[in-house]
């Protein structure tokens, strides 16, 4: 009889555990709500996006979009930190809510996340060490060069980039490597790029913004070329709560019509990317 | 020498030949490196000219002095007493370590900016997961360890294959493994757990073998002289196998710790704040990770300093003890 009762106990408990765990997944917006905590995923090594200020708390252009949607749902931000890697596998089973990290909306991502709402665009550029000699983009066929690794970065390298997202400029594939070398982050790219040409890699790929706030920091570089592509970077959601989607996309449209993107954008690049460019 | 002994012989770096030989070698050493573009080249600039521009003559010239004064520094110490020998030596390393860093030319008001956080979020981080793993995973080893050695092939055959999984897998893995798959079984678990259960299963599968190589090596008689004396299980271990087996288990545990403490590191790519997470990420915003990796390296090494003093206290102890 004991052992009897502990199994249907057993039973009754795995029941509940598996229903709870699948009513996530279409609750998102409750689950927020309910909590009044809004729990964003993003990089802490992406300055000037994200990045760990002087008081040591979270900073950056992406930071603040997160905290701004949160504001307007009403609820607190609560940010967390998980590689890049871990947050783009998706199945985030309510460990966060969203993603505001810069991440753009390619076709195999959209198969395990939800993209409801574009926020800005940054044009990617290609930058090389600033006394080598390069003078075009083709210059560099055949060269080593380096991107963060699950990018669109090293996806442009690889010729394999498709960006699904309404209002993109299109592009071409102007540069073919001789070898990609794949970083942890694009910091870590620039690093070995700062030693010298051809010294580990000749050239790197990555977002303008970044480029020129490492150079702004002194790093021996320079921009090569016009940007290779404008990519569109999206709010990330985890799939299945549509009413979310909504929410979200409703109100990041409200903060591009009366200009709270642009502000933002401003203050943490100086130009603002909150719109579609040519 | 390996042990002290009384038979006398000269030392051995005193002889002739060998300062010849040392002294050859290491002139031919350091010539063949090329130190004329580091800050030896710069102290023989009177000699040897722009350091730059001296080619082969500027590098053999800063190799012959540089390798004179390690031959003579290794005589000159061969003359004091062990203990000094020791001092002298430790300092002489730790003050060119010192000179290489000081050669990256870091900026020390933004490692005196940020050290404070680094030890009070970072360094606590990193102390309480190893804490915690450190003890969950010498107890799940003591249990290993007595099902690997147990007739019940039930529990041996449990015991074989849990150390046999985790030790074949690289502990970033695991780490990974855990953090991500457990949530597709139904059971979301936080970063922290995570990587403290990661940690746990990991060491405790190598620690497992640790014990049992420990218990197997106390002599077959021991358990059986207990056993006819009417010892119950529980009773031989406690008082006759593991006081015996202690002293020769500790060292390799004291490593398991000090490995543990640095492995730690590897949940920062789960997102834990640890010390390792706040070394990489700190420094990002003003492209300064120099500063703050050689400083969290700092404190790891005084951390890891700390558990082999703990360590030797310990193996002191028990050596006391049986001896």
């Amino acid at each position: 009889m004991r052992i009897k009762n502990f199994v249907s106990m057993l039973a009754i408990s795995t029941a509940i555990t598996l229903v709870g765990t699948s009513a996530f997944a279409g609750d998102a917006l409750d689950r927020i709500m309910g909590s009044g905590v809004l729990k964003v995923a993003t990089d802490a090594n992406w300055a000037p996006q994200s990045f760990i200020n002087d008081n040591n708390e979270m900073d950056g252009f992406d930071v603040a979009v997160a905290t701004e949607i949160a504001k307007r749902l009403g609820v607190e931000v609560e940010f967390v930190t998980p590689s890049w890697d871990i947050i783009t596998a998706g199945n985030w089973s309510g460990r966060w809510d969203m993603s505001v990290g810069s991440m753009t909306p390619t076709k195999t991502r959209a198969e395990v996340l939800s993209f409801p709402a574009v926020y800005y665009y940054t044009p990617a550029a290609i930058a090389v060490h600033k006394d080598s000699p390069y003078k075009k983009l083709s210059d560099l066929n055949g060269e080593v060069i380096g991107a963060s690794t699950a990018s669109t970065y090293e996806l442009y390298l690889q010729k394999d980039l498709t960006i699904d997202s309404e209002g993109v400029p299109s592009f071409s594939y102007k540069v073919t490597p001789g070898e990609i070398r794949s970083y942890k982050d694009s910091t870590a790219a620039l690093d070995d790029l700062r030693l010298g040409d051809g010294v580990r890699i000749n050239a790197i790929i990555g977002s303008l913004p970044s480029i020129l706030s490492a150079i702004e920091s002194n790093y021996p570089v320079r921009v090569l070329g016009d940007p290779v592509f404008f990519e569109p970077l999206a709010v990330a959601l985890d799939r299945g709560d549509s009413a979310l989607d909504a929410k979200v996309a409703t109100i990041v449209k409200a903060m591009r019509d009366d200009g709270t993107l642009k502000t933002l954008s401003t203050k943490w690049y100086g130009i603002d990317y909150t719109s579609a460019i040519e | 020498m390996l042990y002290p002994d009384t038979v006398l012989t000269d030392t051995a770096v005193h002889k002739p030949k060998t300062i010849g030989i040392m002294l050859v070698a290491a002139i031919v050493f350091f010539t063949l490196i090329g130190l004329k573009g580091t800050i030896f080249g710069e102290f023989m600039r009177p000699v040897i000219g722009d350091p730059s521009d001296s080619g082969f003559l500027g590098d053999a010239a800063t190799g012959l002095v540089v390798g004179l004064i390690f031959v003579i520094n290794i005589v000159l110490i061969g003359f004091i007493k062990f203990k000094y020998q020791v001092l002298v030596v430790w300092l002489e390393l730790l003050v060119l370590f010192l000179s290489f860093f000081y050669g990256f030319q870091l900026q020390y008001e933004f490692i005196q900016s940020k050290i404070w956080f680094l030890i009070t979020q970072g360094v606590f981080t990193t102390l309480y997961i190893s804490a915690i793993s450190i003890i969950l995973a010498s107890i799940l080893a003591i249990i290993g360890a007595i099902a690997k050695l147990s007739s019940n092939g039930f529990a041996f055959a449990i015991a074989s294959f849990y150390t046999s999984f985790f030790r074949g897998l690289p502990l970033l893995m695991q780490v990974y493994l855990i953090y991500l798959g457990l949530p597709q079984l139904g059971y979301v678990i936080d970063a922290v757990p995570a990587g403290v259960l990661a940690l746990t299963l990991c060491y405790g599968a190598y620690m497992t073998e640790i014990f049992r190589a420990g218990i197997q090596s106390i002599n077959k008689g021991q358990w059986e002289a207990a056993r006819s004396m009417g010892f119950g299980f529980g009773l031989t271990m406690r008082r006759i196998i593991l006081p015996q087996a202690m002293p020769l288990m500790i060292p390799p545990t004291g490593n398991q710790f000090i490995a543990m403490l640095k492995d730690s590191s590897l949940v920062s790519v789960i997102g834990v704040w640890e010390l390792m997470f706040l070394a990489r990420t700190l420094g990002n915003k003003d492209f300064r990770h120099m500063e703050m990796l050689i400083t969290a390296a700092i404190i790891y090494w005084c951390l890891s300093m700390c558990l082999e003093l703990i360590q030797s206290r310990i193996e002191r102890h028990y050596r006391t003890q049986s001896h």
